[in-house]
């Protein structure tokens, strides 16, 4: 209960940032750029535009992850506004969900608010797109944005804002590469290979909630796949908050 | 035989007898924190071994100078701190449970706010985030916020809020739920004498109502004004606990007799030892304690001295809070018990 109402205070937070107007006027200018780059595309300004569009929900929402969740705890920290909420009948790893569940919620919002205008302009430029494709494009680059949230909420709990967004940005990056660092993993000496598949592992799997290329061409992907991306970024966010919320649980606040 | 009310507190028995927790409002044995340096591992007694009872219905003020563990103690009861030794209950709960929190309203010293809020937004956040429901956290925060005298502009966002606004607000918050016990650090601090009227006049208010408040607080009439018993934290120790009038009245006085000057007299010398100076056109006599005023009067009379007046002056609070840091600076090996008070 507790939980969901941190979530919309920080619902409230995050869409009162400043930052979030101008990520959205952000969006609608890269939107526009690919309107400009599009007469030198050779014919493939629709997919020009689908790819573009759907990266810049997953690059925005980066952005706002990284200058807003990464120090979601941590101001509050710094602010001492905890002292205020932690003092009230709340446990910590419910106060912990409800920030993850409301920075998430901005960043979903945030993404259907892309996603539509990215729809509107294909249409207004008579592109015929799948509308599932893109719903599920949309819903995946959301998805990836939630386990980045989690991943910057637990680090936001436990260090800097400087140190979670440079941590946060690093698993972001090693998670974009987890099926090459796989492949990699091979091609080393076993004890390395180990390593490197273990690290593989931890690492967020990205690549599976990236389907830009299927709405590019107008396909849908199946119902598997999104089972499988929902499964997995609920277990993934699960686990890292539930790694952050041990650690919380056990801080002083002086 | 006086028969306790449920606005009349019980006072604990004194001593390290076991309490029971279940019938306190608060009930602190043997606390201990110390503080550990992240780089260096150097470890800081922040405080040692406290033990504290705080009986329902009563105000109790917490008295220490900077660093004492006031803060400290306040915010293990409040959770946002861990014990390293010792146990405390809120209401009967352990302070590690959440459930301790149910019933408590906390001020911190010098609350902080989110200032992207208006005033009853964030009453309202506060009311939710203590169990109130939707329907009822709104007329409570603009009934809360009216009393702490901010409901003139319910929707200013608390970025444009002056520090004794904030004061107040945070006071409101603590209050939004009606808690059964408030939690005060330092409530007066940077308010304004009309403020801190205000302020004396909530927790009066609260106190006829049957809430247990624990305060800390610097400013010594307040908490002479409004506390049923004092406790005096000092180098992390508790150094007294006691009713407020035995405090007082153990912090003894002196005695001034004032008579027409320009008359030799001689003092005889069982009167003990006695001030003697002259001011305002009269002869002044400082008694260090009642039991030779009978004597020195006597004296008066029969040299024939005009007496004036013969005024009894009690030390108050901040006479004895000061004894008892210097007692303690006395004995502690670093002398550095005391701070400012």
């Amino acid at each position: 209960m507790s939980a969901f109402v941190i979530a919309h205070n920080t619902f409230r937070e995050t869409v009162r940032d400043r930052l979030m107007a101008g990520v959205l006027v952000a969006g609608a200018a890269l939107l526009a750029v690919t309107q400009i780059a599009t007469p030198l595309a050779l014919g493939e300004g629709r997919r020009l535009t689908v790819d573009l569009g759907l990266s810049s929900i997953s690059l925005l929402g980066l952005f706002v992850v990284v200058l807003v969740g990464t120090s979601l705890v941590a101001k509050e920290l710094d602010r001492r506004t905890i002292y205020n909420l932690l003092s009230r009948p709340i446990a910590r790893p419910a106060y912990l969900l409800g920030k993850w569940l409301g920075i998430t919620a901005a960043l979903l919002a945030l993404a259907l608010a892309l996603g539509g205008a990215l729809a509107l302009l294909l249409a207004w430029r008579g592109w015929m797109v799948s509308a599932a494709s893109l719903a599920q494009g949309v819903y995946l680059a959301g998805l990836e944005l939630a386990v980045v949230a989690a991943v910057a909420v637990m680090f936001s709990a436990l260090s800097t804002p400087v140190l979670s967004a440079l941590y946060t940005l690093g698993l972001y990056a090693v998670g974009q590469w987890s099926d090459d660092l796989r492949a990699f993993a091979a091609h080393f000496p076993p004890a390395l290979g180990r390593i490197v598949g273990a690290l593989a592992d931890v690492v967020p799997n990205l690549p599976l909630f990236n389907m830009r290329t299927l709405v590019a061409d107008g396909r849908p992907t199946t119902a598997l796949h999104l089972a499988l991306a929902t499964g997995y970024a609920l277990t993934y966010v699960a686990c890292v908050l539930a790694l952050g919320a041990a650690a919380f649980e056990r801080k002083d606040f002086k | 035989m006086q028969i306790p009310t449920s606005l009349e507190p019980q006072r604990p028995a004194a001593g390290r007898s076991p309490a029971d927790p279940a019938g306190l409002a608060v009930c602190a044995r043997g606390l201990g924190k110390d503080y550990v340096h992240d780089w260096t591992r150097k470890v800081t007694r922040g405080l040692d071994g406290l033990d504290l009872d705080v009986c329902r219905g009563e105000v109790l003020g917490i008295l220490g100078p900077n660093g004492a563990g006031k803060t400290t103690t306040l915010k293990i009861l409040t959770g946002l701190l861990k014990p390293t030794r010792g146990q405390a209950w809120l209401m009967g709960e352990p302070v590690e449970r959440t459930a301790s929190r149910r019933n408590l309203g906390f001020l911190p010293e010098q609350p902080y706010f989110y200032d992207y809020l208006s005033g009853l937004e964030y009453l309202e956040l506060a009311g939710r985030l203590s169990g109130l429901d939707h329907s009822t956290a709104r007329p409570r925060a603009a009934h809360w916020l009216e009393r702490v005298g901010l409901g003139d502009r319910p929707r200013l966002r608390l970025r444009k809020y002056s520090k004794g606004m904030l004061q107040r607000l945070g006071l409101a918050a603590a209050l939004v739920h009606e808690p059964q016990l408030l939690i005060l650090d330092e409530p007066m601090s940077g308010l304004d004498p009309f403020g801190r009227r205000d302020v004396r006049e909530l927790i009066l208010e609260q106190r006829a109502r049957g809430v247990t408040v624990l305060f800390s607080s610097h400013i010594l009439p307040d908490v002479e004004m409004l506390c049923d018993r004092v406790a005096i934290i000092l180098g992390g120790r508790l150094a007294r606990v006691a009713p407020l009038d035995a405090l007082v009245a153990d912090a003894g006085g002196v005695v001034e007799i004032r008579c027409a000057s320009g008359h030799g007299f001689e003092l005889p010398g069982e009167c003990g030892p006695i001030e003697r100076m002259e001011r305002a056109g009269e002869t002044v006599l400082r008694l260090a304690d009642g039991a030779g005023v009978q004597r020195v009067l006597a004296a008066l009379l029969r040299a024939g001295v005009p007496v004036r007046a013969v005024t009894p002056q009690r030390h108050g609070l901040e006479a004895l809070f000061l004894r008892e840091a210097d007692a303690v600076d006395a004995h502690s090996t670093d002398g550095a018990a005391r701070r400012s008070a």
